[in-house]
Order: structure tokens, then C-alpha cells, then sequence
């Protein structure tokens, strides 16, 4: 390729990113203005970055929603993978009559949309006197985010040789020394990649939270989504938030790139 | 039903527990899937149940019980026919644009694969598939904002009046279409990445000793290369689509004169605004089957796949 050529295509590149990048950094400008800054017209470009007093305000009312927020997240990835990665292995390693119709039908409940559930799993907590409890969003978050789980970690177990898990039956070892020695091990880096996921699945939930929740128990994206109201919208607050919920995502992807689209495609398209 | 026939597959493993090969079979499988039919088949047969009554959520003593009626009047309900098309349009419009954008995208990003700012660049681009979708819409609802909205002030710059993007009924849904399109053309920008790199040069050097053109190297060459992972990631968008709320929660709320109603955004507000259980559940009753449908589809391909 030509120099020009190149810096042709560069320029293209840029614009391409500058498209998809400069509206969050719009927002993320907007976290460090004074309210009066944030509706000045001509826009103040450049803010004062030593102008924290939206994040206090927005941390000193929510922070323990962000950390309800943590809370859910981590208690919900934690929970998925241990029901998620014997399933993966047994649907893996196991001879069984159905096996094949059984992989299918866990896939398939990952593509239903969370709101045909919504009025059940509600009565469910209610009867239960769980609503607006941190164990309630953690079990249903765990419990939507498993059919991803099991079907991409059952990706990472398959490239575990036959030979290897063979060889530890063998040698004496039970199904569960199996998984847990074996395959566990060698198949550490792709299940890490799997629970990030998950992770970010559950951290960017709003709907399941939207009505599992009124007080209590709120999750950070309920409460930022409640920053726009039909009178006022909290522009200030809402940039704050915004910047500390994207954080995570955003880390994610910069790190987690080469994951990126097999994990979107469960597993289905490899970088 | 395809949910109730995997509890019959594991019924062999069920009845024999004795056998320690069994008995590891139900230990490591049956919690999980015990889990997915509380969280499916279970809401699923309840909704179902919900949909031939008419129910408030407030008082679900007093349901009463009236048949298909709840269906009959969904499906002459004029809002309920709006949310369906406004679903159908928003789905075929975002991945439409998605495809054509994102395989321009993919070409930019491809030449420069080789070039460390390229890559630099192409890590930022990709930024806003993974970012909290209510962001997204706040972000988009902060610039197009008609009043302190920097979209409009760009505008006015060079002598046009910008719109009330959400607020006029004839630019809501095209508005909410292209911030889908900003969110996911990344995500399909790297499928066709990833089918694209597996073009051996040599097929591009063949097309140019020929004298082939660009048009015919995309479609005798790239097309063919990139058409499977093109189809996953329709039909993933696709599921995505038929699932979209957040976006239009905190952007538009179903808009004026119900712009963008959508079918998810409809049944949130029977159930948990108007508190009608019933006429509700039918609505999701309705969602499921038509993801039930494409679901079928979508399995087929990623298990095809996947091996």
C-alpha cells in the first residue's frame, strides 16, 4: 500500500472513531461542569476538571445503591458460574440419550425476553417476601445469565483433549476430582473470560431491576434512570453516573477485546 | 412444547440414581437445569395461564377467568398493532444500517490491520457495544436535548432548525433506530472482521491480476467469506431487537402519539403501570412465540456452527 493510501484510510479511521467515541465523551466532559455550564449556550467545551461536586453530590445520596449494585453483580456471576460450569463439563463430557436437544434447549432460553417473565417471577418474590432484596436480583440475574454461561464455557471445556480427561478417569479419579483437578485447571483463562462477562451482563441490567426493586434494594442503573423524571432531568447526576457505570464496560472492552465476538455470538464466530 | 420435552430427556437419569455414573450425571446437570425451567417454562406456563384471566396485579384474589378474550382484544388493540410494527420496523431498519455500515467500517479497519494506530483506533470504535444501554440513551438524550443539546447547536450553526428528536412523532423512531445503529454497527464491524481476515491475500492478489473491480472483489470474494458470520449476527440482533426497553425508557417512554411503542415497552406498561396482569401476560404470551420462532433458527445456526 501506498503512503497516501494509508493515510487516506487513517483519516477514514478517524472519523469512524470519532463518530463512535465522541458522544460519550460529550457526556463524560459534562460530568465535570456546573449546572449552569451544562446548559450554557454556545456549549463550554472544556470543562475544570477539578470540579467534583456533581460525583459528591451523586455519591453522597447513592453510593449504596452503586454498592447494592456490586453487591448484585458479583453475587450474580458467582452463583451463574457454579451452577453453569458442571453443567458445561457434564454436557460435555457425559454420554446421554437428549444430550445434544439438552444443549439446544439452554441456549434457547437465553434468547427469551426477560419481560415475558416479568409478572411470574414478580408474584414469585412477592408470595415470598422478597421483593426489593439483593438475593432476589442475584438469583435472577444468576439464573438469566445461565444459558450464556453454560453454553460458552462448554466451548472452552471441548478444547480440553479427550485424551486428558480419559486419562484422569483412568487413573482413578471420580467425575467431580475430574472437573474439579482437571479440567477446572486447564480451562482457567476461558472460564475467567466467561464470568467477565457475565459480570458485565448483570452490571448493565435495568428492566429485571426496574420491578424487582422500589427502595431498598435499587441497583445504580434504576437509580440513574430515575435521574430523568417527566419534569426535571438531573443532568449533572446523570454525567456523574454516567461515567462511573460505563467504567467497567469500558475497561472491559479495552482488555477483553479478542473475547469480544465469540463471546457475543456464544461462542459461534472465533477472532 | 420444546421446554417440556428436555425434563422427559433427562427422565433415564433420573430413574436410575444408584449408578454412580448417573448419579455424577444429576449432580452436575439437573441443578442447572432445574434453575432454567424455574426461570422459563415456569413463568412461561404461568403467563400463559395469567392471559386467559383477567387479573390486576393488585388484586390478583379477584382474577376472573375469560378465555382467549384477552387475545382477541390485543389483537385489535390499535396501540398494540402499533408497538408490533414500530418492533418490526426498528428491527429490520437498525440491521439494515448496521450491515451496510458496518461492512464499510470493516473495510477501513481491515486495510489497516497491520498499523498500530489502526488497531488503537478500532479498540476506541468499538467502545459503545458493551456500555450500560440506559447510558447510551441518556447520552444520546443529553445531545439531542432541544434545548441544551449540542446536536441542535451544531445545527443551528449552519442555518438548520433542528428537530425535537424525540418529541416529534415522525423523527422519534428514527432517532431511537439510529442510536441502536451507533450502539451495535461495532459489534458487526467485528463479526465481519473476524470473517474477513480469513481471506487469504492470495485471492485478493488473484482479483487484481484479473482486473477485478471493487465491487466485484466484494462480492465474489467478501461476501462469500463474511455471509455465515453475517447471518449470526442478524439473527442475534434480531433476539436483541425484539428485546429492546432501555433505550426508549429513558429517551422517549413510548413517545408521542406512541412514535416508539414497542412490544417490550407495551407489555412493561400493562403489567407495571396499568397493572393489567392479564391483558399483559397475552402480550408476553405473544413476544415468547415469536422468539420462540426465531430461536429455533438462531440455535440451529450457532450449534452449526460452533463445531
Amino acid at each position: 500500500m501506498t503512503n497516501q493510501n494509508v493515510g487516506f484510510k487513517l483519516l477514514a479511521a478517524a472519523f469512524i472513531t470519532f463518530i463512535f467515541t465522541a458522544p460519550i465523551l460529550w457526556m463524560v466532559l459534562s460530568a465535570f461542569k456546573t449546572i449552569n455550564d451544562i446548559y450554557a449556550i454556545p456549549p463550554v467545551w472544556i470543562p475544570d476538571f477539578t470540579y467534583l461536586d456533581n460525583f459528591k453530590l451523586l455519591l453522597s445520596e447513592n453510593w449504596e445503591f452503586l454498592l447494592n449494585s456490586v453487591i448484585v453483580t458479583l453475587g450474580a456471576t458467582a452463583l451463574c458460574m457454579i451452577f453453569a460450569l458442571p453443567a458445561a463439563f457434564g454436557l460435555v463430557n457425559f454420554r446421554f440419550r437428549g444430550q445434544e436437544f439438552l444443549a439446544d434447549w439452554i441456549l434457547s432460553t437465553r434468547m427469551m425476553p426477560p419481560i415475558a417473565a416479568a409478572v411470574p417471577i414478580f408474584i414469585v418474590f412477592n408470595t415470598l417476601g422478597m421483593l426489593d432484596t439483593l438475593p432476589a436480583l442475584i438469583l435472577v440475574y444468576a439464573g438469566f445469565n445461565l444459558p450464556f454461561a453454560v453454553w460458552v464455557s462448554m466451548s472452552f471445556f471441548r478444547n480440553i483433549p479427550k485424551e486428558v480427561i480419559e486419562a484422569a478417569r483412568v487413573e482413578g479419579c471420580t467425575w467431580f476430582q475430574t472437573f474439579r483437578l482437571v479440567a477446572l485447571p486447564l480451562a482457567k483463562s476461558g472460564i475467567a473470560t466467561v464470568a467477565t462477562f457475565v459480570f458485565i451482563f448483570a452490571w448493565n441490567e435495568l428492566l429485571l431491576s426496574l420491578f424487582l426493586t422500589s427502595r431498598e434494594a435499587k441497583t445504580f442503573p434504576v437509580v440513574i434512570s430515575s435521574f430523568s423524571t417527566v419534569t426535571k432531568t438531573y443532568w449533572e447526576l446523570i454525567s456523574a453516573a454516567t461515567i462511573i457505570q460505563i467504567l467497567p464496560p469500558v475497561i472491559f472492552t479495552l482488555l477483553m477485546q479478542r473475547h469480544i465476538v465469540s463471546g457475543l455470538t456464544m461462542g459461534a464466530v472465533k477472532n | 412444547m420444546a421446554q417440556l420435552a428436555a425434563s422427559t430427556a433427562l427422565a433415564p437419569a433420573l430413574r436410575a440414581p444408584a449408578d454412580p455414573e448417573r448419579r455424577a450425571m444429576l449432580v452436575f446437570i439437573v441443578p442447572a437445569v432445574i434453575y432454567l425451567l424455574l426461570l422459563s417454562v415456569f413463568p412461561f406456563i404461568y403467563s400463559v395461564y395469567l392471559s386467559l384471566h383477567d387479573a390486576k396485579l393488585t388484586q390478583m384474589a379477584r382474577k376472573k377467568f375469560v378465555g382467549f378474550e384477552n387475545y382477541v382484544d390485543l389483537l385489535t388493540d390499535p396501540l398494540f398493532l402499533k408497538s408490533i410494527q414500530n418492533t418490526a420496523v426498528l428491527t429490520v431498519g437498525s440491521i439494515a444500517l448496521e450491515v451496510i455500515l458496518a461492512f464499510f467500517c470493516a473495510k477501513v479497519f481491515l486495510s489497516l490491520k497491520e498499523n498500530r494506530t489502526g488497531q488503537v483506533m478500532r479498540s476506541m470504535a468499538i467502545l459503545p457495544m458493551m456500555i450500560t444501554p440506559i447510558c447510551v440513551g441518556l447520552i444520546f438524550g443529553y445531545i439531542l436535548n432541544p434545548t441544551l443539546g449540542i446536536a441542535n447547536y451544531l445545527l443551528s450553526g449552519v442555518g438548520i432548525d433542528g428537530p425535537s428528536w424525540f418529541g416529534d412523532p415522525a423523527w422519534a423512531l428514527p432517532t431511537v433506530i439510529a442510536i441502536n445503529v451507533w450502539q451495535w454497527t461495532p459489534f458487526m464491524m467485528l463479526l465481519m472482521l473476524a470473517g474477513l481476515v480469513s481471506i487469504p491475500s492470495s485471492l485478493y492478489e488473484a482479483a487484481e491480476l484479473e482486473g477485478a473491480k471493487w465491487h466485484h472483489v466484494a462480492r465474489w470474494i467478501e461476501l462469500p467469506a463474511i455471509r455465515d458470520v453475517i447471518l449470526i449476527g442478524i439473527i442475534l440482533r434480531v433476539i436483541d431487537n425484539l428485546k429492546l426497553f432501555d433505550i426508549v425508557y429513558v429517551t422517549t417512554r413510548g413517545g408521542r402519539s406512541d412514535a416508539t411503542e414497542l412490544v417490550t415497552f407495551f407489555t412493561y406498561r400493562q403489567q407495571f403501570q396499568f397493572f393489567k396482569v392479564g391483558y399483559g401476560s397475552a402480550a408476553a404470551v405473544i413476544i415468547l412465540l415469536i422468539s420462540i420462532l426465531v430461536t429455533t433458527i438462531a440455535v440451529k445456526y450457532l450449534r452449526r456452527m460452533q463445531k
